[in-house]
């Protein structure tokens, strides 16, 4: 069982790509946390089941939420405590 | 397409109602009455069918349509038949906590919006509030920016988009969104005596002319209504008659009890027909009359006025219909006036103000006519006569009596004039141009204010004709 990170983006989110590469980057590894990417515009039940209004909102399996662009530094730090609970 | 806000009187001031394609913003202060406008505006809509899509940001839908309900607007039977849909949109859903950064847009509930619209064929769009909305981001101008393109988005739809935004106290500049969008209906709140007053006003309209005065705008059990200005529907008040049918009219109805009016002229003039007229209609009407007499103004002149128009009113005199409290009970020159009003003393006054509240008690008359002011002004201090304005005022207000009082506004200072007309509710205002008298409303509690009209005085009852 792997913990689920759901990062939601959109067409006209200019910082996506480079948030789904950094996400992809380091969860790619690990078999603890797993990655569902959701275009809103394409999946909008997803976006309404997770009442979703900024784009890009990622949300951690504590129900954290993050909202808007964060670096690569942010994202392994947050990242960390959850591999630390699963080892 | 244009879509009714089910009200008609703010159709009216929208130019006929909400154009799809636009988008209005609905401002007001905390209380003002946002969401019940808002939500009957969405009412008018399913009432002809027109589907609307409510998006909530405070509000919980089922408090909604509690909301509703106390309306009787019964929401839920459009909910069931699909043309009516609730969305609660939040930044931070219940137990969730949040890191925010100022680099994201609002496609999420562009996306959302739009899906909802599609689904429901939703040509009506409310947005309840974008203040409560935008309170939610710490990067809030980020949000603020990004909302331009949700107002695009939505608009370019061939639908309306309606949004309503809190405004601040000293709020001094528009908004931003306020250049953005293609109408503002703003809803303001003051206190008047001891209650709150709403008015409305439509200060943009990017259609037609904006109406930038207000009108008065009132929330009670059965909804939600507009008076309009320039003639308010007449059964809202039970009140006094003036007696000239057509001001009665323009002022809602009438005069409310308990309230100060006063009537300038300038000094060309004559106030006589309307005093006379005033006069005549409330004895008539059985209410009898206080006639507090002046200088220009004593019973005397007042019985011979009356005979002059053919006007017999013995047997109101006989009856003791009308009660005189007059000052000096004849024909006096301004120079004898002003001899005998400078021997009044504060203490004279108060007697004056006692005389007046001991016929109140005597008598069932409350209304009372005060001549000429314009001599008491000049005569007593200006401190002096203000305090008795305002004792007279207050008696008048406890007594739920109403009081006219007549002023020359060319013979008295500035300052006098701005103080008489603070303290007085009703302001009606004589003015002549090119040998035309005309007449306006400056100030109303009811909001009922208008533009000048034309006056003709004729020799016989009614002596006052307003024409169109
Ligand atoms: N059922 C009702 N009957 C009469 N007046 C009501 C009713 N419900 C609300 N109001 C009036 O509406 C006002 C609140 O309006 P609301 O639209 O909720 O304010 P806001 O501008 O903050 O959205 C209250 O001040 C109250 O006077
Ligand atoms: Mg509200």
């Amino acid at each position: 069982m792997s913990l689920q990170i759901i990062f939601f983006t959109s067409p006209t989110c200019s910082w996506c790509p480079y948030l789904e590469g950094v996400l992809r980057n380091i969860i790619g590894n690990t078999k603890e946390l797993s990655l569902e990417v959701i275009d809103v515009t394409e999946n909008v039940e997803k976006a309404e089941e997770y009442h979703i209004v900024a784009i890009p909102t990622i949300i951690l399996p504590n129900n954290q939420r993050i909202i808007g662009s964060v670096d690569e530094a942010f994202l392994r730090k947050q990242m960390d405590q959850f591999l630390i609970m699963m080892s | 397409m244009i879509i009714s806000t089910g009200i008609e009187e703010l159709d009216n001031m929208i130019d006929g109602g909400l154009r799809t394609g636009s988008c209005y913003a609905i401002k007001g202060s905390a209380g003002s009455g946002k969401t019940v406008l808002s939500l009957f505006m969405a009412l008018g809509a399913l009432k002809k069918d027109i589907p609307v899509l409510f998006i909530s940001t405070e509000v919980d839908p089922e408090k909604l349509i509690m909301y509703g309900d106390s309306f009787d607007m019964n929401l839920k039977s459009y909910i069931d038949k699909g043309l009516l849909s609730f969305e609660k949109m939040s930044l931070k859903p219940k137990s969730t906590s949040l890191v925010q950064t100022d680099k994201f847009d609002l496609s999420g509930i562009i996306a959302r919006t739009q899906s909802k619209m599609k689904s429901l064929n939703a040509k009506l769009v409310i947005f309840d509030s974008i203040s409560a909305f935008f309170a939610e981001f710490v990067y809030e101008k980020t949000a603020r920016s990004s909302f331009m393109d949700f107002i695009r988005e939505i608009t370019d739809k061939k639908a309306v988009l309606v949004l309503t935004s809190e405004s601040q106290v000293n709020e001094e500049y528009s908004t931003l969104e306020e250049y953005l969008v293609d109408g503002v209906i703003k809803i303001r709140t003051e206190l008047k005596n001891n209650q709150m007053i709403k008015r409305i006003s439509v200060p943009k309209l990017r259609s037609a002319k904006p109406i930038k005065f207000e009108n008065r705008f009132i929330i009670d059990r059965d909804g939600v209504s507009i008076l309009r200005s320039e003639q308010p529907p007449l059964s809202i008040i039970d009140a006094e008659k003036i007696g000239v049918e057509k001001l009665d009219k323009m002022l809602g109805g009438g005069i409310p009890a308990g309230s100060v009016v006063l009537i300038e002229t300038d000094g060309e003039t004559n106030y006589f027909p309307l005093f006379l007229q005033i006069m005549c209609c409330n004895l008539e009407r059985g209410t009898g009359v206080i006639i507090h007499s002046n200088v220009h103004m004593y019973s005397a002149r007042i019985v011979e006025e009356f005979k002059r128009v053919e006007c017999d009113i013995t047997p109101h005199l006989n009856e003791g219909n009308v009660v005189f409290i007059d000052k000096y009970n004849r024909s006096v020159t301004a120079v004898e006036a002003r001899e005998m009003s400078q021997l009044m003393t504060t203490d004279d006054m108060i007697s004056v103000t006692v005389e007046l509240m001991q016929a109140f008690q005597k008598s069932e008359q409350k209304v009372i006519l005060f001549g000429d002011l314009t001599d008491d002004t000049n005569i007593l201090t200006e401190p002096n006569f203000l305090r008795y304005f305002a004792l007279q005022s207050f008696n008048i207000k406890e007594q739920s009596a109403i009081a006219y009082s007549f002023i020359n506004f060319n013979a008295i200072s500035r300052e006098m004039l701005a103080r008489l007309r603070n303290t007085a509710d009703i302001i009606i205002r004589f003015s002549r141009s090119d040998y035309t008298t005309y007449i306006e409303c400056l100030k109303s509690s009811l909001g009922a204010t208008f533009l000048p009209k034309v006056v003709k005085f004729r020799d016989k009852m009614p002596l006052i004709e307003i024409l169109d």
